[in-house]
């Protein structure tokens, strides 16, 4: 079974309007990036991003398939985002992601 | 929820921004395309617990754009596409996944059958999800 998600890379082009990346939001924090299907979408516009999730299963695959170039830029965390493990003021731009 | 927002406006930065992306339910149209061309089929039944869901995901979003700290500044819903190359693949994929959110019910099965059946050779079944992308930024 294949399935083939936004080819048109619409979800892509809106995100990037949206994230006002070249303003210098380089910090994201991706708040339910599951694999990281959309992380990769945007990470090469960031300076950092983090990527938490509960999933273990899909943060193995989105560390499974961040490209090498990435490895100093994205990383992933198990965590609860009514529980951030992160001080005041680390990052220019959150990403709440839902997905069904 | 909300307390999550409120989390997450704790660890951005003066002036950061929050994007708020997520998929709404509003009986997404199950089509044919082909290279040049596309026609829908039927639309895809919502199922309650997530239209519930959109509903409260909707009313935090609101919440924090009133009292919670953030200013909402723009927002647009837009397609997207998920494609399978037969409607047996989006239904097993449909089943598989999303069980508890959307079903394709009869006639909208048959006559995305049919249209699959007749339509150009490279024509593939797809469904046009929307999906709502809403940014805010904190307010001082």
């Amino acid at each position: 079974m294949t399935v083939q998600i936004d080819p048109e890379g619409t979800e892509s082009k809106y995100l990037h309007r949206y994230a006002e990346f070249e303003r210098g939001t380089g910090r994201v924090l991706e708040v339910g990036c599951g694999d990281a299907r959309l992380t990769w979408q945007y990470a090469n516009a960031a300076r950092q991003v983090t990527g938490i999730d509960l999933e273990t299963d899909d943060l193995r695959v989105a560390l499974i398939d961040r490209p090498a170039n990435l490895a100093q830029r994205v990383s992933f965390a198990r965590a609860d985002a009514v529980h951030l493990p992160f001080k005041s003021g680390s990052f220019d731009l959150a990403v709440f992601a839902w997905s069904f | 929820m909300v307390h999550a927002l409120n989390e997450i406006r704790g660890v951005l930065a003066p002036d950061g921004l929050l994007i708020d992306l997520r998929p709404l339910l509003d009986r997404w149209p199950v089509e044919v395309a082909w290279s040049d061309g596309y026609q829908e089929a039927g639309r895809a039944t919502d199922l309650e617990e997530p239209r519930a869901d959109d509903e409260a995901a909707n009313v935090a979003m609101t919440h924090i754009a009133g009292t919670g700290g953030f200013a909402r500044e723009r927002q647009e819903t837009f397609p997207v596409f998920y494609y399978w190359n037969t409607p047996k693949e989006m239904q097993e994929y449909i089943a598989e996944n999303w069980d508890d959110v959307i079903r394709i019910d009869e006639p909208a099965s048959t006559d995305l059958r049919s249209l699959w059946a007749t339509a150009n050779a490279d024509a593939r079944v797809r469904l046009r999800m929307k999906l709502l992308i809403t940014r805010y930024r904190i307010s001082q």
